[in-house]
């Protein structure tokens, strides 16, 4: 069967009146799902997992893939709101979207974040559906040695996450890459910083740090300032309108993004969280005003939005075309494919053709309701933050420790989040900025990991460095990424000796 | 001697960077890497050292604005460590008194010690909050929350 | 708040009711004093691990086919203790010495964890109740590799150990590496010169077949739809004989191939220390049945799981033979703490 039977097969399983109603059903789902602390895609699968059971395979992957997507798109209003990221790769979105909600804008806020998801979300279905096939290759292009130069390429970012000293940026950075050592190491099985403390064993988790960092630092903050009605004008609060201007500065940043959020999803390893920092910092970088960025910036806010929803749908080509989960979401959906008799893989495209191409082409229908389902409730999302401060305070502060408590169920994650927030808040109060702590510890690891991989593959010679195509062309980009600002800099100052 | 901000920062600093390259060095060594476990850990150490001999003497880039945000008055110190002390109340109760009740009484008491005095509202939304949350979790997605003393 | 959390109960009520609701089991059980054991409250199975792995799947597969089969009339809850690869879960159950309600489920990592000092609970500071399944370890190669079987691969890494780089999701001295290391012994390599690589999430598969590493250390059901595909080539599984199924019977085993030693992926069920005699009869009972049930044989099948039902004397006697194995070869790799 040619792909182009295969694609109008899928079409008709998606768009059969059972399929729709599950897709909604799945977006819906995953949409409050997305919102609530705690529970990201993976709990939210693997806990329905059992429940599908027994139910038409095509059916129940299209609902599974809708909580899956649909998870994404609802994990940017907690972000949005309370400066509360429930999915990791929710966090670049409050760097805007929450000095936006915090001027009296929520409603246009989260209205970017969801037009700026249904276009990464749909954009990126597209791209699935014309690349899967001949993406499965691109997907496993990438060694040790490549993805190392990938990090390193998003490590050369720091600098410009900083607000003010490059020093003090650099020092958050040292910072979240010190924690990321934490924990057994992959490559020895040695325990590093662990204090003999089991708990400490498999390291932090990411949300223990962001919601540390960011929500727990943020409700002292609020503390102190909760006798000042500081959210300026209150009275649009929940207005969704959006002007020219703010439609003209979105549509860069979304058609971009939609593309680069796209390839790290496709990337095993890289996904949503690191595809919506990425381009976050690919936008500051482009802007011509990159000291909006962090004070509720359109761009800011609509990069990394579009990237997280285009890198899901990234995930899904070594998860259908290769069988390869490149995240632990996706591995758990690999699960739930297994358990409705449905191997993912080479195979499943010719094989099980309504699959393939239906759970692709259900995702437009789930997107176009995923858009339906959440511009009415803005409105009233965005009225939370009239709900007054003391009794928000304490709001966010149990959003957050169910969030990290519903992860391993284990009370001494509790206590690190609240040690990370008295760091975060430290950091506000010295002027360090939280952004590259937060990098340094998502790409750290890997960084790490990848280097060691590719040194012990190579018996400890650089040459793979070179030999790897990829590797050295992102080499090669992180190193004019590392001087262009440098040159920048210069010539301004250069600018301003001849200039006096 | 210490006039900047900076430099008192820059101290702290290097004092962690110094612990965690002791650490590091107390890495146990694996006998068949390439690249060992302890390398990183050694490089971030010194790397942390470094650069915070940079700030040492670095010129002070703060605005204003971000020095302000270290002016707290006493009293707010209070209130900060008064949240935090709630929060550890929390944690402490979590598994013996259950989720609802521990989550309830955080609700009700933070709000109240941050000044609130509407009584029926925080009230409502400290029993209504919680259990609504309960249910979805345990019932409706299985995932298991402590009941502690409560019946269900 | 409270204004989004409606619209979401009523969602996941609506979703419930589509997929057919399992929550209606009873709490009626009673308890017996000394000769009989039933279970007078809910039973809490523990997956020492976070939602969506091996541990978790099996605990609740098995808890719903328990409940749904009503091979045991009682509510069954599944309990995930995240955390040091499965420690955190172990000093849980700890806490319940006696307690006939707290199970939980857990496979080799037991054995590693404890030698790898990782854990200070090893198997023996809890009862094993029931072993239910059984997986093997498959050694995959890329389709164009030059070795055909585990002995032109072994040949070569006892000639030159530096030219082959084996990957696998765990880390040294735990399951992905000491399975190809129990193996390899026994085929005569000099296992401290195995070149080793650890890749998360899925990494191994990737970088087999980009071509960064040469052999992939992994569970048989990873392995089968590249197989199919005609991308990689498993030149040995790690079962007693050759597996059932499709593409699986084609695999040859170590053992036909000369290597006289086997690797078995066990999983099953413990419960705390000292329970009563009465409770672990009860239990074996019900894992039996559980095990022989056709629901459970479905979704053994799905996942590529084989059956292998163990009760608690043989479990124990396996277990110890188990730790000794691993013991053996962690000294020779100067890893054993």
């Amino acid at each position: 069967m040619g792909s182009l039977d295969g694609i109008i097969t899928g079409f008709q399983t998606a768009f059969s009146l059972e399929a729709i109603l599950f897709v909604i059903l799945g977006v819906f789902v995953g949409t409050i799902i997305g919102m609530l602390p705690g529970l990201g895609p993976i709990s939210a699968i693997a806990v329905m997992i059992p429940m599908t059971f027994g139910m038409e395979p095509a059916t129940a992957l299209i609902m599974m893939a809708g909580v899956y997507y649909g998870a994404i798109f609802g994990g940017s209003t907690s972000s949005i709101l309370l400066n509360a990221p429930g999915v990791s790769g929710a966090v670049a979105t409050s760097f805007d979207g929450y000095p936006m909600a915090q001027q009296g804008k929520a409603g246009k806020a989260l209205a970017i974040a969801a037009i700026a998801s249904f276009t990464g979300g749909t954009v990126s279905v597209v791209l699935l559906m014309l690349l899967a096939p001949a993406l499965s290759s691109v997907a496993v292009s990438f060694g040790p040695a490549a993805y190392f130069a990938l990090m390193l390429l998003g490590l050369t970012a720091i600098a410009s996450l900083s607000e003010g000293s490059t020093i003090k940026a650099l020092i958050s950075a040292v910072a979240g890459f010190m924690v990321v050592t934490i924990g057994i190491d992959a490559q020895t099985g040695t325990q590093r910083y662990t204090f003999g403390n089991m708990n400490l064993l498999e390291g932090l988790d990411f949300l223990v740090i962001a919601l540390g960092l960011f929500a727990i630092a943020e409700v002292c903050s609020l503390v102190l300032s909760r006798k000042d009605k500081s959210i300026g004008d209150t009275h649009n609060i929940g207005s969704l309108k959006l002007d020219k201007k703010d439609l003209k500065d979105m549509s860069g940043p979304m058609t971009r993004h939609s593309f680069l959020g796209f390839i790290l999803g496709v990337l095993p390893g890289a996904g949503a969280t690191i595809a919506s920092f990425i381009s976050y910092i690919f936008e500051k970088r482009l802007s011509k005003n990159p000291e909006e960025f962090g004070k509720g910036s359109v761009k800011g806010l609509a990069a990394p939005e579009t990237a997280n929803n285009a890198a899901t749908s990234g995930a899904f080509v070594p998860l259908l075309s290769l069988g390869i989960p490149g995240s632990g979401t996706t591995a758990v959906m690999l699960g739930a494919f297994l358990v409705l008799g449905v191997q993912p893989g080479p195979m499943l495209m010719t094989d099980r053709p309504e699959i393939f191409w239906g759970v692709i082409a259900s995702m437009y229908i789930g997107n176009i309701f995923l858009l339906i389902i959440n511009l009415p409730l803005i409105p009233y999302f965005a009225k939370i933050l009239k709900i007054p401060r003391p009794l928000l305070i304490s709001l966010v502060i149990v959003f957050s420790m169910i969030g990290v408590y519903a992860i391993s169920f284990n009370t001494f994650d509790l206590y690190m989040l609240l040690l990370f927030g008295v760091i975060g808040f430290l950091m506000r109060l010295f002027s360090f900025p939280a952004p590259p702590f937060i990098l340094a510890f998502i790409l750290g690891g890997m960084l790490e990991q990848s280097l060691r991989q590719a040194l012990t593959i190579s018996n400890g010679s650089l040459s793979i460095f070179l030999d790897d195509k990829i590797a050295l062309s992102l080499l090669f980009l992180a190193l004019l990424s590392f001087v262009f600002p440098l040159v920048k800099q210069l010539r301004k100052n250069k600018d301003k000796a001849t200039e006096a | 001697m210490l006039k900047t901000m900076n430099q008192k920062v820059s101290l702290v600093l290097v004092a962690i960077g110094a612990l965690y390259l002791f650490g590091a060095f107390r890495i146990p060594s694996y006998p068949y890497a390439i690249v060992d476990a302890d390398v990183l850990p050694k490089t971030l150490g010194v790397l942390l050292i470094v650069l915070s001999i940079f700030l040492f003497f670095a010129k002070d880039s703060e605005t204003e604005e971000q020095k302000k945000r270290r002016d707290i008055p006493k009293k707010e110190i209070g209130m900060l460590l008064g949240v935090a002390g709630l929060i550890l109340a929390y944690i402490l109760l979590l598994e013996v008194i259950g989720f609802v009740l521990t989550t309830a009484l955080f609700i009700f008491f933070c709000s109240f010690f941050l000044g609130y005095r509407n009584h029926v509202a925080s009230g409502i939304t400290a029993v209504v909050f919680p259990l609504v949350l309960y249910f979805m979790f345990t019932e409706l997605l299985s995932i298991t929350l402590p009941s502690g003393v409560l019946p269900f | 708040m409270k204004k989004f959390l409606l619209p979401a109960a009523l969602g996941l009520s609506m979703m419930l009711a589509a997929c057919g609701s399992d929550d209606g089991a009873s709490e009626t059980a009673n308890a017996g004093d000394g000769g009989e054991f039933t279970p007078s409250e809910s039973i809490e199975i523990v997956a020492p691990a976070g939602a969506g792995g091996g541990w978790d799947t099996t605990a609740r597969m098995a808890a719903k086919v328990l409940q749904e089969e009503e091979i045991i009339d009682g509510k069954i809850g599944v309990t995930n203790k995240e955390g040091g690869g499965g420690a955190v879960g172990w000093s849980y159950i700890a806490n319940y010495e006696g307690n006939p309600h707290k199970l939980f489920v857990t496979s080799p990592p037991m054995i590693f964890i404890p030698l790898n000092g990782q854990s200070e609970y090893d198997h023996e500071d809890f009862t094993p109740i029931a072993n239910v399944i059984a997986d093997y370890a498959a050694f995959a190669v890329r389709e164009d590799a030059k070795w055909q079987d585990l002995n032109e691969l072994f040949e070569d890494m006892k000639k030159d150990p530096t030219s082959v780089t084996v990957v696998g999701t765990s880390s040294p001295g735990s399951m992905d590496h000491m399975q190809f290391v129990q193996i390899a012994k026994a085929a005569g390599v000099d296992i401290t010169k195995i070149k080793y690589v650890s890749a998360q999430d899925a990494g191994g598969m990737t970088q087999l077949l980009n071509g960064s590493v040469d052999v992939y250390s992994t569970g048989v059901a990873e392995t089968v739809e590249q197989v199919k595909a005609g991308k990689v080539r498993v030149l040995g599984v790690t079962s007693e004989e050759r597996l059932e199924g499709e593409v699986l019977e084609d695999f040859p085993t170590a053992k036909e191939q000369g290597i006289d030693e086997t690797f078995i992926n066990w999983r099953g069920f413990f419960g705390p220390a000292d329970m009563e005699p009465a409770a672990i009869e009860y239990y074996e009972e019900k894992f039996k049945e559980l095990s022989d049930s056709e629901a459970f044989g479905e979704i053994r099948e799905q996942f590529g799981w084989n059956e292998m039902y163990l009760d608690s004397e043989e479990y124990k006697t396996f277990l110890d033979e188990q730790r000794e194995e691993i013991q053996t070869l962690l000294d020779e790799l100067g890893l054993a703490k």
